[in-house]
């Protein structure tokens, strides 16, 4: 029975019986963005060159935003006494643990909430009342209720991430297209069968975007949860550096920030890429 | 409804197949039981507890007995010194929060047990309802020249006195020492709160220094190396820095009433505050290894940049009788009751007079013993 949901008839430009054979379908006007280039890289240093030649030229005071060469010999010092490795290394440990805890959360829940009307009924409108309310603002209360110890700064974390992943799962996985729903029942696949061959399959794209939005976010989480009674994490070193008026250094954990931001965006749209091979879109 | 004819498939495992139901799995992990709650409801009581209801300390710490101490800068010292081995009776835990906002917000959360603050904090805490006593209090010896807040003047502000600050931005922060200093410097140079604009900004980070220097304000508190980096950065501008010749030195320990009320915490408090008199001992004896273990591996800061905190504290003063530190205290409260419209305190009721020689006597005899 499962066979008739297995995979679709290759594309041609996958098929290896073709590949040897000349391409010979008619070209019209493209309108799509192009084949897929390995570009990625261009945005960011165009954003580093223009930061470069504005310190150099002076139209940047170094007093504002620090020098991109201040920051990268900052970066050397705290690399040689080793304070910026031990510090990523127990943010990076937050931010895990955060981020697992809240895709957990998030994507069960979707599921619950959007596989069953009790489900929704009970789960979406306090998610909902969750994403209004600011994650700076919950701050004193996790504190009452759960200390200041290492569990709040994870649960600080978790409760940034589940709320993206919840939306955009529950989103495409209310997006599936009621052919494929029908498609199952006349095909007579149980429950089970339903939900792992059509509905987790058909969440995923959402689950994916809302992956991306989730692991920058745990990042963001970071400065605020280690500005609590934390004595170590990238968020601390900043507020560290703020008392003591050390702009450098600051620019230097924003600098980490976005590069452990931008890589791991592009870790997930890989995995992304990888595992949605089936979808033919205008991504490519 | 006509479906088109299933094509026949490839093997049942197909490569494609098991990823994305292998992908599909991570969704489908069933959920794992959440983080386990810790740490009890906190309840604000504002019935104050009276000294007379507190029993005398105990001369020794029931074994067992855990103090969780918001004091980074002593955690430190403790290990650097070998101090720490001196309270092998008590389990200390450190938590990295000192300063009014984050104690009291800890004390009500009942996450902290002593905390470490300046004049401004006790008092605050007590008009919030929540019930604190000084366990133990830091001077500096000449405070007056050793001022731990300079005033810092905005480039083209134009002033160099004190007087020279009516009809101008004045930032201020009314929970803290710094805002509290404010209040004193515009009372002794004879202005009122009218006189001046107050611009309610806290003072946290380099908020102050920042702010001055875009000339939102014309004049704002600046603490410890702040004062160097803001005229390091702009003196060039024309930034300077006003002495405003009052005593703002204060370093206190303070913890709830209801901690003090358990003789076991209270016992272990005491234990505390005599090595935190040892410890300040320490510091002042050892100003090398106080740069390098502290300010420089522990905080970052460059040995320049230490020292000149060393230079800017000069000596210590811990004394083993608190009437006159009372009375200044006693001041403080009168200004801020009077410009801030609070209830009128009593000085004294905010110190538990049980632990008033611990720390004093114990700075003293370390300096006799010549500290190891």
């Amino acid at each position: 029975m499962s066979a008739v949901l297995d995979r679709p008839v290759l594309a041609p430009h996958q098929d290896p019986a073709l590949a040897g054979a000349a391409d010979v379908r008619p070209t019209g006007k493209r309108l799509g963005p192009g084949r897929r280039r390995q570009l990625a890289w261009v945005g960011p240093s165009a954003l580093l060159l223009l930061w470069t030649a504005s310190s150099a030229t002076g139209l940047l005071d170094p007093r504002i935003l620090s020098e991109p060469w201040t920051v990268v010999a900052t970066a050397g010092e705290l690399i040689a006494d080793g304070r910026l490795q031990e510090n990523l290394a127990i943010s990076a440990q937050r931010a895990g643990l955060g981020l697992f805890f809240g895709i957990l959360v998030g994507a069960v829940l979707a599921l619950l909430s959007g596989l069953s009307r009790v489900g929704e009924a009970l789960i979406d409108g306090p998610v909902q009342i969750k994403r209004a309310i600011p994650g700076l603002a919950l701050i004193p209360l996790l504190i009452l209720w759960f200390g200041i110890d290492e569990t709040m700064k994870v649960l600080t974390i978790t409760m940034g991430v589940f709320v993206p992943v919840y939306l955009q799962t529950h989103a495409g996985l209310r997006g599936i297209d009621l052919r494929f729903v029908e498609l199952s029942q006349t095909v007579g696949l149980s429950r089970a069968g339903f939900i792992r061959k059509v509905v987790l399959p058909g969440a995923l794209p959402g689950f994916f975007l809302g992956l991306r939005f989730a692991v920058t976010g745990a990042w963001v989480s970071l400065v605020v949860v280690e500005q609590i009674n934390a004595t170590s994490g990238i968020g601390y070193m900043m507020e560290l550096a703020r008392t003591y008026g050390q702009t450098n250094i600051i620019v230097l954990g924003l600098a980490v920030y976005g590069i452990l931001g931008l890589l791991s965006d592009g870790i997930v749209r890989l995995i992304e890429r990888k595992a949605l091979s089936w979808q033919r879109t205008l991504a490519g | 409804m006509s479906f088109p004819a299933p094509k026949p498939h490839s093997s049942p495992g197909s490569p494609a197949f098991t990823r994305r139901s292998a992908l599909g799995a991570l969704l489908a992990v069933p959920a794992a039981g959440l983080l386990s709650a810790c740490g009890g409801t906190a309840t604000a009581g504002s019935q104050r507890i009276s000294q007379a209801a507190l029993e005398p300390l105990a001369a020794s710490v029931p074994a067992g007995t855990t103090i969780k101490v918001g004091d980074p800068s002593i955690k430190v010292a403790l290990e650097l010194s070998g101090l720490a081995k001196e309270l092998d009776r008590v389990t200390v835990e450190f938590a990295n929060i000192s300063g009014g906002p984050q104690t009291t917000e800890a004390f009500r959360a009942n996450a902290l047990d002593v905390g470490s603050v300046a004049d401004i904090p006790p008092i605050h805490a007590t008009w919030t309802g929540l019930d604190v006593r000084i366990i133990a209090a830091g001077y500096r010896q000449d405070a007056v020249n050793h001022p731990i807040y300079e005033l810092g003047v905005a480039p083209g502000a134009g002033i160099s006195r004190l007087e020279d600050l009516r009809g101008r931005k004045v930032a201020y922060s009314p929970g803290q020492a710094q805002g509290a200093l404010v209040l004193r410097l515009l009372d002794k140079a004879g202005l009122k709160q009218e006189d001046v604009k107050l611009v309610e900004l806290p003072s946290t980070g380099d908020a102050y220094a920042t702010a001055l220097a875009s000339r939102q304000v014309d004049a704002a508190p600046l603490g410890g190396v702040q004062i160097k980096r803001y005229l390091a950065k702009y003196r060039a501008d024309g930034a300077t820095t006003l002495r405003h010749g009052l005593r703002d030195d204060p370093s206190l320990l303070y913890s709830p009433a209801k901690v003090l009320a358990d003789p076991a915490k209270a016992a272990a408090l005491a234990a505390y505050v005599r090595v935190w008199g040892k410890a300040q001992r320490w510091i002042e004896d050892h100003p090398a290894e106080w740069l390098e273990g502290y300010y420089v591996k522990d905080q970052g800061l460059s040995r320049e940049d230490g020292q000149y905190l060393i230079d800017a504290t000069g000596k210590r003063d811990l004394p083993t009788a608190w009437a006159e530190a009372i009375d200044r205290h006693q001041e403080t409260i009168d200004l801020l009751a009077r410009e801030q419209k609070k209830p009128q305190l009593t000085a004294a009721d905010l110190y538990d007079a049980r632990f008033e020689a611990i720390a004093g006597t114990a700075f003293a005899s370390a300096g006799k013993a010549g500290a190891a």
